[in-house]
């Protein structure tokens, strides 16, 4: 198997307006910020990859536009799109890029500019993914009750609220857990300057403070809607070795798709056949990423996680997933610093999803935050240990969509 | 990296819209078996011949095993619950579905607690998300015993199915 | 390439109008025929890789009820929002990577959920082309044609004359939507008028439909069938934005051409290949293709058409299962293409075969005038 690299990294300052820029010109900021860092021209990338969730900005097919503000014209260009998980899998679609030996340099580009749509945040884009098929429910006598009282638990985190639920029931964990986690992601992203939410001191008493939106989560748990985008550079191992003195190697990756979880299927049917916590997904895909990347023991191989976590419980739940901490542990370890920057398994040190939120890129910044740590180019963030292993993390759909990617700082032999 | 402007100024502001009223979707024939379950007082369930899951709503394909649902089961009026959530309580122009406010039209009281909850119908082996009634949110507990609570007259609806309460 | 990949089974709609059916059911169904098809189940595939777009779909995240009817159950999944035959780029790739060994590639539209027409109205450049609402992919294309009608003096008989081509030959073919076995030029002429000189008959219908195939390495392919459809060649490029580019040329896909047979060793198209099957949204597309893959000199388009060149009993026969003008379910279109190429190359395509079929070349496009193409040439043993 052909060696690829991340060779350069690129990310847009992210806030929830960036009213000084349009969508093109946001795109843009990400991709030269990649190409510097990379030391590259367009001229010498191969291939684009790019993608964002097109309901959200109202533009469809964006590419087709902006692509002349990040040098596509003339080049392949292919749009990958998976919902929460999409900056994930534009991230894996530059990896197999470069990985089938088709081309020799490939540019991930993943965005979102929230602040586009009227609606806050992507209120009316998520709604989509449900009532699309409610429409025709509503032939067959669905009352405005029911619908009214799903929407008002359900519509500001959805399916998150169940799954939390169930998670704290299996795992043990409490609400002041989660006020922890969501403190944490604060305080970290105050180190990351290109993050959204940044609250320097932020303790969980703070968060705690917050309102109760529906039990267990608060307004502070819950991640902001952001503008931004991000940018990666991939490439083949002759040119990752010339170009950049430490690579971030890609070392294994996998994205299982698993049963749909949220109350409307295609059908109306599968109503939440599966408990959301269970994400059988994540898992396989863990255990394939691990398996192609020659890691055996997860728990002790993987220095540093990035968790696709828009709501705390995930976090936690993830991490055990993932096989960093054993089943219903993951809070344990949180609470006595183990994720914390000088932690066994430092875990969204750049503040995550959590504090930065532009979905469509929002996983792809999982797996450039872990390049930068294994480049060593995180800055205030950077890790004090050094960093040989990270697996970056992407959840989406209706918890049915998995990115796992694992990086290294030495190619897979 | 250099790149990351200290002003920012605004740029112009453009209106466009994303007509969404438009679509035609297309409803499944499975739901029209559903409502005519709920008419009598039924839950009709879709099961796989392969792998033996009882899927309620029903639905008409199992992507395990690949194949369609081909068999039909009623579950039973008793179930359990898998998980809830419980919601403050609700005021006035907190949310909107669709343009209605839900505690002005008076389809839901003010100050009451609402309860989604996925119940575990016995029989089934997938959650249907309904309402919990007739409880005090503080008893509500995974696990709990619940039954269905039956529109009075049945008309062969989605709502039909008003929601569950304990046993 | 450094392995080789093989087409090993597919699958593809009824195209039509109102389908009648859900997405899940369409979708469930051409996959399962694909498997069935390429004689393996499920559990043989390692990757799924589908193809649709959120706008088209009328919902965020397209494909997130359709993983469980496609397949895809616990599978490596990933979605391409663009056409079908892009989503086969994606999955060959994924092959050649070396981390998977068979996949299910898939894609699908319902045109009758939402007109597409109206979608490719949201693509436009939103602070300025959508502000002034004159432009969608139908007026852009006939901005086009005139202009390529203008400068290569082509006439509206021309036009007319590859509609009846293609949906002649799509009278042949069971799965086209629109099948007109005694059309003539006249009748093309007559047609409603959209935008002039684009008549109802001379643009591609909206059709409900999806399409569905295997890949599979070489040693894979090797076990499961004994006529496997290789891929020789790929290629694939992107344009620029509709005001900033040519119109009068396809140059993107000039270049995803000169990829492909660069891949594939061609040196002289029109000798070296069997049988062409182009996604022509529009019938004046079809003579800027012919063009742009090198089959002709620039602006002799037309000769093609005059002197029967490409008539399913021509001298290279394209479209002979009617194109894109015969069926349009946007997304799958190209991927159709790639099917029908593959059905040519393995002799069965009933109705519209063409004798001794072995190199074939099948082309996807999306976006306004054709902005993204891509390119693949499919050859047997």
């Amino acid at each position: 198997m052909r060696n690829v690299a991340i060779i350069g990294c690129g990310q847009t300052k992210h806030s929830s307006r960036r009213r000084d820029v349009n969508l093109a010109e946001l795109v843009e900021e990400a991709v030269t910020n990649a190409l510097v860092d990379a030391e590259m021209t367009m001229d010498e990338v191969n291939a684009l990859v790019v993608g964002n969730m097109q309901g959200f900005g109202g533009v469809a097919q964006p590419e087709q536009w902006l692509g002349d503000w990040i040098g596509a014209p003339g080049k392949p260009v292919i749009r990958i799109a998976t919902g929460g998980t999409t900056g994930g899998s534009v991230g894996q679609g530059g990896y197999y890029a470069v990985a089938s030996g088709l081309y020799d340099v490939a540019l991930a580009v993943a965005w979102e500019k929230h602040s586009d749509s009227r609606e806050p945040g992507a209120t009316m884009g998520l709604a989509h993914v449900g009532i699309a098929n409610m429409f025709h429910a509503f032939n067959y006598g669905l009352s405005l009750k029911s619908l009214a009282a799903t929407a008002g638990v359900g519509a500001a985190a959805g399916v998150a609220v169940y799954q939390a639920r169930y998670y704290m029931h299996r795992s043990g964990c409490s609400i002041e857990h989660l006020d922890m986690v969501a403190a944490k992601a604060r305080r970290n992203a105050a180190k990351n300057k290109y993050a959204h939410l940044q609250w320097p001191d932020c303790t969980p008493e703070d968060i705690a403070k917050t309102e109760l939106i529906a039990y267990p989560f608060r307004y502070g748990h819950i991640c902001p809607a952001s503008d931004g985008a991000s940018a990666i550079v991939f490439a083949e191992e002759k040119i990752a070795v010339k170009k950049a003195k430490q690579p971030a190697w890609i070392k294994g990756l996998a994205s299982f798709s698993d049963e749909e979880n949220q109350l409307q299927s295609e059908n109306y049917g599968g109503v939440g056949v599966l408990d959301p916590s269970e994400q059988m997904g994540c898992r396989m895909s863990a255990k394939k990423a691990y398996k192609m990347a020659g890691i055996t023991d997860p728990k002790k191989e993987i220095d540093l996680a990035e968790i696709y976590q828009p709501f705390p419980s995930q976090e936690l739940l993830f991490a055990e997933k993932l096989g960093l901490f054993d089943e219903g542990k993951a809070w344990i370890a949180m609470e006595k610093g183990e994720t914390d920057i000088n932690g066994t398994i430092p875990t969204d040190l750049s503040g995550g999803v959590n504090a930065t939120n532009a979905i469509g890129s929002s996983a792809l910044q999982r797996i450039l935050e872990c390049a930068l740590q294994i480049m060593g180019k995180a800055g205030e963030h950077q890790a004090p240990k050094k960093i040989r292993n990270a697996v970056a993390h992407g959840w989406g759909g209706n918890t049915n969509y998995i990115t796992v990617t694992v990086l290294g700082d030495s190619p897979r032999r | 990296m250099p790149y990351i402007k200290d002003k920012r100024p605004e740029t112009m502001l453009l209106e466009g819209e994303w007509n969404v009223g438009a679509y035609k979707y297309k409803a499944p024939h499975l739901l029209e078996e559903f409502v005519q379950g709920l008419k009598e007082k039924k839950l009709i369930g879709s099961m796989c011949i392969g792998c033996g899951k009882v899927i309620i709503p029903p639905r008409n394909i199992c992507g395990r095993c690949h194949q369609r649902m081909e068999g039909r089961i009623t579950v039973s009026n008793w179930g359990t619950v898998v998980c809830f959530v419980t919601s403050p309580p609700v005021e006035k122009g907190k949310f909107q579905v669709f343009g209605i406010d839900p505690v002005e039209s008076g389809l839901i009281q003010e100050g009451s607690v609402l309860i989604p909850t996925f119940v575990r119908f016995d029989g089934a082996d997938a959650n249907i998300v309904t309402e919990l009634c007739n409880v005090d949110p503080k008893d509500v507990f995974i696990g709990m015993r619940v039954k269905a609570i039956w529109a009075e007259e049945p008309q062969g609806q989605l709502s039909d199915l008003v929601g569950v309460e304990p046993i | 390439m450094v392995k080789r990949v093989a087409i090993v089974g597919y699958a593809q709609s009824h195209h039509q109008y109102d389908m009648q059916k859900t997405r899940e059911d369409m979708v469930f169904e051409v996959a399962k025929e694909a498997l069935d098809n390429a004689g393996i189940s499920r559990k043989d595939i390692d990757t799924v890789v589908t193809a649709s777009t959120d706008f088209l779909d009328g919902r965020t995240i397209s494909n997130v009820f359709l993983s469980m009817a496609v397949g895809a159950y616990m599978k490596d999944e990933s979605k391409v929002e663009e056409d079908g035959a892009s989503a086969a780029l994606y999955a060959l790739m994924r092959i050649l990577s070396g981390s998977h060994e068979i996949a299910l590639v898939e894609a699908h539209t319902q045109a009758s959920t939402f007109n597409p027409h109206q979608v490719s109205f949201y693509t436009l450049d939103p602070l300025f082309d959508r502000q002034i609402g004159l432009l969608n992919s139908v007026s852009a294309a006939a901005l086009q044609a005139r202009m390529y009608m203008d400068a290569n003096d082509v006439s509206e008989e021309h036009l007319a004359m590859v509609s009846v081509k293609n949906l002649m030959n799509a009278a042949d073919n069971p799965n086209a939507h629109r099948r007109m076995p005694d059309l003539s030029v006249e009748e093309v002429l007559d047609s409603k008028l959209y935008y002039d000189p684009i008549r109802e008959l001379t643009m591609s219908p909206i059709s409900d439909g999806a399409c569905a195939l295997v890949l599979a390495s070489e040693e894979r392919a090797r076990e499961i069938t004994d006529f496997p459809v290789w891929i020789e060649g790929v290629g694939t490029c992107h344009d620029a934005y509709l005001r900033d580019r040519n119109l009068l040329r396809l140059d993107s896909l000039r270049k995803a051409a000169e990829d492909a047979y660069k891949m594939a060793g061609i040196t002289d198209p029109f000798s070296e290949l069997d049988v062409i099957e182009v996604s022509e949204r529009f019938a004046h597309e079809e003579l800027m293709i012919y063009e742009a893959l090198g089959l002709c000199r620039e602006g002799k388009g037309k000769v093609f058409i005059d002197k029967w060149v490409t008539q399913r009993d021509g001298e290279l026969p394209v479209n002979p299962s009617g194109g894109a003008l015969a069926a349009d379910p946007v997304c799958a279109t190209g991927l159709i293409r790639m099917v029908e190429a593959a059905k040519q190359i393995r002799g069965e395509a009933d109705g519209h075969q063409i004798p001794g079929a072995y190199r074939a070349l099948a082309h996807g496009q999306f976006g306004i005038c054709a902005q993204k193409n891509i390119v693949y040439i499919l050859g047997g043993e």
